[in-house]
C-alpha cells in the first residue's frame, strides 16, 4: 500500500507539469498581445514607442519575453524579408516558430522556478489602486465560496441518488423503475444553462414566476452585522439555486449507476445464499447488498469530482458567484497567464489529489482490494 | 418456456445473423429508441434543407423571361456536402440490399460494405466541390436584382428578403401564422434561428464526435494492446485533456485560432481534439480485456502482423461501446456548443445564444421556450437513442 501510494504520488508530478505546460503553451501561442491591450486599456492610447517601452518592461516582469535570435539572424544574412524569395521566406517563418518555442521553454521554465520559490507571479486582469494582486490570493480568497457549492451539492447528490437507484433496483421493470430512469435521463438532458435560465427565470427576483430567491452572490450586502443564525440562513437563500443546478445532472448520474450495481449484486450469489437460508428481504437489502453497491458508489463520486468543479464554472458565470470557476473563466478570456497558471495548478493537484483519495477509500472500505 | 428463452431458440434456428442485424432487432422492440431516432432524423433532415425553408435567397427566379434557381447558386459547398451526407445515410439500407449477396458469398459484412462504398461516394464528391466550385456570396443577389422581376418563389419563412417589410416594426411580436414561432429583439423569426441553430449543433454533434471518436480509438487501441510503457505515457497524455476542465481548455484554444476560421469550423475542431478522453478510456479498457483473449493468442500464434491483427481482429471487437459512447457525446458536445453561444465566447447561430437574448427579456417566453424546448428535446433524444443501444448491445456496459 505504501509502495503504491509513493507510486501514485510521484505520477502526479509528470501529470501536473504535463496539465501547467499545456495551458501554457497554448496561451503563449495566441496571437494578439495581451500586454499591450492591457496598457492601453488603463492609459489610452498612447505614443507608440512609449507603448513598446513599457510593453517591454512588463514583459521583462511577468516573464513573457519573446526571443526573436533566428530571425534576426536569418535576416542579417538574407537581407529584410519583403523582397525575399519563397525559399527564404520559409525559413524565416521556421525560424519564427523555432523562436516562439524557445521563448515558451524558457518562460515555462522560468514559471517553475518561481513556483519552487512559492512566487506565484502577478495578475493582468486583477488590480488594486496598490499594484497587482498576487494570484495565490485571488484563489484562496475564493477557495470557500466553491467548496461551500460543491459540498453542499455532493452530499445531497448522494443522499438523493441513493434511494433512488434502491427503489428503481427494488422494483426492477415496475412503473417506479422505467419511471425514475425516464426521469433521471431527463434531468441528464437538461444542459446547465438551461436549468440556469428557467430557475431565475420563474424563482427568481425580478423574474417572470415568484420572487423568491436572489438572482446573484453568495450574501445580501451588509451580510457583514449579520449574526451567526442570520449569516447561515442568508447563505442557504442564496445557495439554493445554485446548488440545484449542480445536483441535478449528477444525481441523475449516480441514480442510474446504483440502480445498475445493485441490481448485480440482488442476482450474486450471496444474496441467494441469504434467500435460501431465510433473511428477510429488508435485512438483505439494506445490510448484504446496499452496503456492496455503496463501494463503485463512492468511486463513482470521486470521479465526478473533476466534473462537478468544471461544472460550477458555468453555474458561478450565471449566477454571478465570485468563486474559482468564474475566476478560471476570466482568466482564460483575458490571457492573464499567471492567474490561469496558478488556478491551473492547484485545480489540477485538487482533483489527483482526490483521485488518490478515491483509491485510499475504495480499499478502505472494500477489504478484498489489495494495491501492490 | 418464457420470452427470452423462446428468443434464443428462434434466433438459433432460423438463419444466421450479424451483430448488427441482431442489435438493430433489439432497438425495434423500443418504442422510445424509434421516436428518438425518428426525431433525430428528422431534426437532421430539417437542419440540411433549412436553406429552402427559411432564408433570404429566393429558389425560383423569373427575369426578362428567363427562369433561374438562384438558391443552387449561392448554396455553400459545405451545406451541398451535409446534404448529400445525409441522403447517402438515408439510403445505407438501400445500398445494403444490392451489396449484400456479393458480401456474402466473399464472406464480409454487407454492412461494412455499404458504409464504405456511401463513405468513399461522400468523399469523392466533396473533394471534387471544394476543389471546382466557387459558392457564390450571400446577400450578392440584392445587388443584381432588378425591378423587372415577373415572379419569384422565396422559402415559406423569408426573414429580410421583401423591401416593404419593417423589421424592426415587427420585432418581439409573439408567435403568429406568419412568424410561427414569434419574432426576436431585431425583428428576427424565432422559428429560422432554431432551423438554423440545428444546423450548428448537428454539425457540432457529428463533425467533432466523429473527430473525437477517431482520435480516441486510434490512441486507445494502441494503448489498450501494447500496454505497459506505450499505455502509461498515452494515460498521462489523457490525464492531461481529462484534468483541464473542458471549458477552460477550449477558451485557451478558441484565442489561439486565428481570426480567418470560420468560428463553427473552429469550435467543432476544438470540441473535437478536446474530446477524445471518453472514447479512449472505454478503447483502453476493451483492448485490454481482449489482447488476453484465446482468439488473439491463436492469431498471434498463427503469426499474423500486428497490424492485421489490431485491424482486423482486436479493433472491431472493441468497437461496440464506441458507439454508445458516442451517442452520449454527441449529447454533450451539443451542451459545451451551446454553453460557450450561451457565453457569448463564439458567434455562430446557436440555440445557445437564443436562450441567452431570451434571459435578457423573459416576458417574451416564444424565445427561451423555444430554445428551450428543442435544446432539451434534442439532448433527450439522443440520451434515449444511445441508452437504447446500450440495452442492446449490453445492459451491463457501464457508460
Amino acid at each position: 500500500m505504501k509502495t503504491y501510494l509513493l507510486k501514485r504520488l510521484l505520477l502526479m508530478i509528470p501529470t501536473l507539469v504535463g496539465i501547467t505546460f499545456v495551458t501554457y503553451a497554448i496561451v503563449r501561442l495566441a496571437p494578439g498581445d495581451p500586454i499591450e491591450a492591457m496598457i492601453r486599456s488603463q492609459t489610452g492610447n498612447i505614443d507608440p514607442k512609449v507603448m513598446k517601452e513599457s510593453a517591454d518592461r512588463m514583459r521583462q516582469r511577468l516573464g513573457l519575453i519573446e526571443y526573436h535570435y533566428l530571425r534576426d539572424a536569418v535576416d542579417r544574412r538574407c537581407g529584410p524579408a519583403a523582397e525575399a524569395g519563397a525559399g527564404v521566406r520559409a525559413l524565416r517563418a521556421g525560424a519564427v516558430a523555432i523562436d516562439k518555442l524557445y521563448g515558451i521553454f524558457l518562460g515555462y521554465g522560468r514559471w517553475m522556478g518561481h513556483m519552487a520559490r512559492g512566487d506565484f507571479g502577478e495578475s493582468i486582469k486583477y488590480r488594486t489602486s496598490a499594484g497587482s494582486r498576487n494570484p495565490l490570493h485571488l484563489i484562496v480568497e475564493r477557495i470557500p465560496v466553491t467548496a461551500t457549492l460543491n459540498v453542499i451539492a455532493d452530499a445531497l447528490i448522494f443522499l438523493i441518488a441513493i434511494p433512488v437507484g434502491l427503489a428503481a433496483a427494488q422494483y426492477k421493470g415496475r412503473w417506479v423503475d422505467w419511471g425514475s430512469s425516464l426521469v433521471l435521463l431527463g434531468l441528464w438532458s437538461i444542459p446547465v444553462i438551461l436549468a440556469g435560465t428557467v430557475l431565475l427565470g420563474f424563482l427568481g427576483k425580478g423574474g417572470l414566476g415568484w420572487n423568491l430567491f436572489p438572482v446573484a452572490g453568495m450574501h445580501t450586502p451588509g451580510y457583514e452585522k449579520y449574526g451567526l443564525i442570520q449569516y447561515m440562513a442568508d447563505l442557504l437563500w442564496h445557495v439554493v439555486l445554485p446548488v440545484v443546478c449542480l445536483v441535478y445532472g449528477g444525481l441523475a448520474y449516480l441514480a442510474k449507476m446504483g440502480r445498475a450495481s445493485l441490481l448485480e449484486n440482488l442476482r450474486a450469489d450471496y444474496v441467494r445464499t441469504a434467500r435460501a437460508k431465510g433473511l428477510p428481504e429488508r435485512r438483505i437489502i439494506y445490510h448484504h447488498a446496499l452496503r456492496n453497491s455503496l463501494l463503485p458508489m463512492i468511486t463513482t463520486m470521486v470521479l465526478t469530482l473533476p466534473g462537478l468543479i468544471g461544472g460550477s464554472i458555468v453555474v458561478e458565470t450565471i449566477f454571478s458567484i465570485q468563486g474559482m470557476g468564474l475566476l478560471y473563466i476570466g482568466a482564460a478570456r483575458a490571457y492573464d497567464l499567471s492567474v490561469l497558471m496558478a488556478e491551473t495548478l492547484i485545480y489540477g493537484f485538487l482533483v489527483l489529489a482526490f483521485l488518490i483519495i478515491g483509491d485510499i477509500l475504495y480499499a478502505w472500505a472494500d477489504p478484498r482490494i489489495r494495491y501492490e | 418456456m418464457n420470452e427470452r428463452t423462446r428468443e434464443v431458440g428462434e434466433m438459433l434456428a432460423g438463419p444466421p445473423r450479424s451483430y448488427a442485424s441482431i442489435v438493430w432487432g433489439q432497438l425495434r422492440k423500443r418504442p422510445s429508441a424509434m421516436i428518438s431516432l425518428g426525431g433525430v432524423l428528422v431534426l437532421a433532415v430539417l437542419a440540411v434543407i433549412a436553406p429552402f425553408i427559411a432564408g433570404e435567397v429566393p429558389i425560383r427566379w423569373v427575369q426578362d423571361g428567363r427562369a433561374s434557381w438562384p438558391i443552387l447558386r449561392y448554396l455553400t459547398n459545405a451545406e451541398y456536402s451535409g446534404m448529400l451526407a445525409l441522403a447517402l445515410a438515408l439510403a445505407l439500407p438501400l445500398t445494403m440490399r444490392f451489396v449484400r449477396p456479393r458480401a456474402e458469398a466473399a464472406g464480409a459484412s454487407p454492412w461494412l460494405r455499404a458504409v464504405a462504398i456511401h463513405l468513399g461516394a461522400w468523399l469523392v464528391v466533396t473533394l471534387t466541390l471544394l476543389a471546382v466550385r466557387e459558392p457564390e456570396r450571400r446577400y450578392g443577389f440584392f445587388l443584381e436584382r432588378a425591378a423587372d422581376v415577373e415572379s419569384a418563389w422565396f422559402p415559406p419563412i423569408a426573414w429580410s428578403h421583401d423591401p416593404g417589410y419593417e423589421e424592426l416594426a415587427h420585432r418581439d411580436q409573439p408567435p403568429s401564422w406568419r412568424h410561427p414561432l414569434g419574432t426576436g429583439r431585431l425583428g428576427d423569426d424565432i422559428l429560422l434561428r432554431i432551423l438554423y441553430g440545428a444546423r450548428t449543433a448537428m454539425t457540432i454533434g457529428f463533425v467533432a464526435v466523429g473527430i473525437g471518436s477517431t482520435i480516441g480509438v486510434l490512441l486507445g487501441s494502441v494503448s489498450g494492446y501494447f500496454a505497459r510503457r506505450v499505455d502509461l505515457v498515452l494515460m498521462r497524455i489523457a490525464e492531461i485533456f481529462m484534468f483541464i476542465p473542458t471549458l477552460v481548455l477550449i477558451i485557451i484554444i478558441l484565442a489561439v485560432i486565428p481570426a480567418s476560421v470560420p468560428p463553427l469550423w473552429a469550435v467543432v475542431g476544438v470540441i473535437g481534439v478536446t474530446g477524445w478522453t471518453g472514447s479512449y478510456r472505454l478503447m483502453r479498457a476493451e483492448l485490454l480485456r481482449i489482447r488476453t483473449e484465446d482468439y488473439i493468442t491463436a492469431a498471434r500464434a498463427l503469426g499474423i502482423p500486428t497490424w492485421r491483427l489490431l485491424l482486423r481482429h482486436a479493433v472491431p471487437n472493441g468497437l461496440a461501446p464506441i458507439l454508445v459512447g458516442a451517442g452520449f457525446g454527441i449529447a454533450g458536445a451539443i451542451g459545451i456548443e451551446l454553453t460557450l453561444a450561451f457565453l457569448g465566447l463564439v458567434q455562430t447561430p446557436s440555440w445557445g445564444e437564443m436562450l441567452n437574448d431570451g434571459r435578457q427579456n423573459l416576458e417574451f417566453w416564444w424565445v427561451w421556450g423555444s430554445a428551450g424546448a428543442i435544446i432539451f428535446l434534442t439532448m433527450f433524444a439522443y440520451n434515449l437513442l444511445a441508452e437504447a443501444i446500450r440495452d442492446a448491445i449490453d445492459p451491463k456496459l457501464k457508460i
